[in-house]
């Protein structure tokens, strides 16, 4: 049977508005996710600008705000160079893995109640199953570059990423035995049912370890040691120019966003607000939760930049002194007290 | 350890009292300066782009062409072109600075005995040829008319000490090192 015989047949019909429906779900996604991008971008350099007692952008359109659109016709046009001794099918191959990692952990976050392109039981392993492929991404170029300053920083990403991976898993183990599920769905409805609205007040602990990891596994500021400037120039993505270098960018940007995503559904109680605010504002209740998602995962990025405009940069030993002899004793803590307290409620 | 410095070790006290920091100063307003939009004065006596000055009475300029300017300069970017007039005097053909070499030390200034050079306030000079920027007699006495203009010569007296205005040469003395008659006048 031919593929056309076979949409022919009854209920097909179904099957390709199903199928239509997700591909409409993705590319919405995805178009969100990139102008949220390209507008991260503008508000880190005003932020950390303001912070910093200066304006930030203010040039391209009113306060700056066509900032990215320059920036990207920039870097569209700009001259593609790939080192004469590169890995070259490693190295075209590298930014692609990084993004579309980044990318596919997009599919399974519910942006508010029923918005989720793939609703699977297991969306917290998937993310950060997906967010480790993300390091491929890395590793790959920083060896596909033949440069010792890309090498470098890949080496130190990879040491980063495995280290701080623990501990977040960790930390995410406390959320899933509150909530009993490992979707993100489920998640945020446990949140909902429960007295505080959200797990960061009981999880206080787990929180804690959370954000810490997660600054650490988007190698942001100040755990940004695999594209340490003053060292190794740029890291991992040094020999990368032009768009090559746009999609490492966006990878880390969307990194930094499903990290907050993640934030905002386990901890943060996702789309809902809590009950014991609804019931003094019951007009609240009308808001859509696309909004408070969106709201609450801003404070999120908000709070990447803050981190970065105030502190230097960790040195290695105290990088890894934090992850292992700090974030996962605290972690493992928050899962023996989670488990008493559980045993002892039922 | 104690308890305290665990605790203190354990939260990041320090760095959230950092962010607390950070965050405060997000509020406050930016101390920038748009440049090119939002021009700031140059301050009295700023080393700017050279002029020469013009005498009110004959209007031109009062260069006598002693070539202490050129002598003193540190970077040799002054150079005097003289010759005799009719009358014996000498008369200035040339003068011409090179401003890109210039270090703006301002030597040339103290060391005119007649106060016939000056540095006016006007810094904004870039241009694409170094033509443009090469100034001659005519250039430089226009730099005077633009630039100092009719208050020219009370800032200049203000700010340069020009040696004709404060100090006298003593009459059978070949140099210009005088003593102060009345003190500075503002």
């Amino acid at each position: 049977m031919s593929v056309l015989e076979s949409l022919m047949q009854p209920g097909s019909f179904d099957l390709v508005l199903n199928i239509g429906g997700i591909v409409l779900k993705i590319a919405i996604v995805i178009a969100v996710a990139m102008f949220h991008v390209a507008y991260a971008t503008y508000f880190e350099r005003k932020v950390i600008g303001h912070m910093q007692v200066r304006m930030g952008p203010m040039e391209v359109g009113p306060h700056g705000l066509l900032q990215p659109v320059a920036d990207m016709v920039k870097l569209f046009f700009k001259e593609d160079i790939v080192p004469t001794n590169a890995d070259k099918p490693v190295f075209y191959l590298a930014p692609i893995i990084s993004l579309t990692a980044a990318l596919s952990s997009l599919a399974v976050i519910p942006f508010f109640d029923g918005f989720v392109i793939a609703n699977i039981n297991i969306g917290l392993l998937f993310i950060l199953a997906v967010s480790s492929v993300g390091t491929y991404g890395i590793i790959l170029a920083g060896w596909a570059s033949s440069s010792k300053y890309s090498f470098l920083g890949s080496l130190r990403s990879a040491a980063q990423v495995i280290s701080y991976e623990v501990a977040m898993g960790l930390s995410l183990v406390g959320v899933i035995m509150m909530a009993g599920s490992l979707n993100l769905t489920d998640i945020v409805r446990a949140q909902a049912d429960y007295p505080t609205g959200m797990f960061a007040i009981p999880q206080i602990l787990g929180f804690f370890v959370f954000v810490v990891a997660a600054v650490a596994e988007t190698n942001r500021s100040p755990f940004d040691l695999p594209e340490a400037e003053n060292e190794l120039v740029a890291g991992y993505f040094v020999e990368y120019s032009g768009m090559r270098f746009a999609l490492f960018y966006a990878a880390e940007y969307i990194g930094m966003m499903i990290m907050g995503s993640l934030a905002v559904t386990c901890f943060l109680g996702g789309w809902t607000i809590p009950h014991f605010i609804t019931s003094v504002l019951p007009f609240l209740e009308y808001v859509p939760g696309i909004v408070w998602f969106l709201l609450k995962l801003y404070f999120t990025i908000f709070f990447y930049y803050w981190i970065r405009a105030t502190l230097p940069r960790y040195r290695y030993d105290q990088l890894m002194a934090i992850g292992w002899k700090l974030l996962i004793p605290l972690a493992l803590l928050n899962i023996l007290i989670t488990g008493i307290i559980k045993v002892a409620v039922n | 350890m104690t308890l305290k410095e665990l605790i203190k070790k354990v939260f990041f006290i320090e760095i959230v009292k950092g962010m607390a920091l950070t965050l405060s100063r997000f509020f406050t307003k930016p101390v920038t300066r748009r440049y090119p939009k939002e021009k700031r004065p140059a301050v009295l006596g700023f080393r700017g782009l050279h002029a020469l000055v013009r005498n009110p009475a004959t209007g031109d300029a009062k260069c006598v062409g002693c070539g202490l300017c050129a002598a003193i300069c540190p970077s040799r970017c002054i150079n005097v072109y003289t010759s005799e007039g009719s009358e014996h005097q000498k008369v200035v053909d040339r003068y011409e600075i090179e401003v890109l070499r210039c270090v703006y030390c301002a030597l040339c200034v103290e060391a005119c005995p007649y106060g016939a050079i000056s540095l006016t306030p006007h810094y904004e000079y870039a241009d694409y040829s170094r033509d443009a920027i090469y100034m001659t007699k005519e250039k430089l006495l226009e730099n005077w008319d633009k630039y100092m203009g009719e208050d020219g010569f009370r800032y200049f007296d203000t700010f340069w000490n020009p040696k004709e205005t404060h100090y006298k040469t003593p009459k059978d003395q070949a140099m210009f090192k005088g003593r102060i008659i009345g003190g500075f006048s503002g």
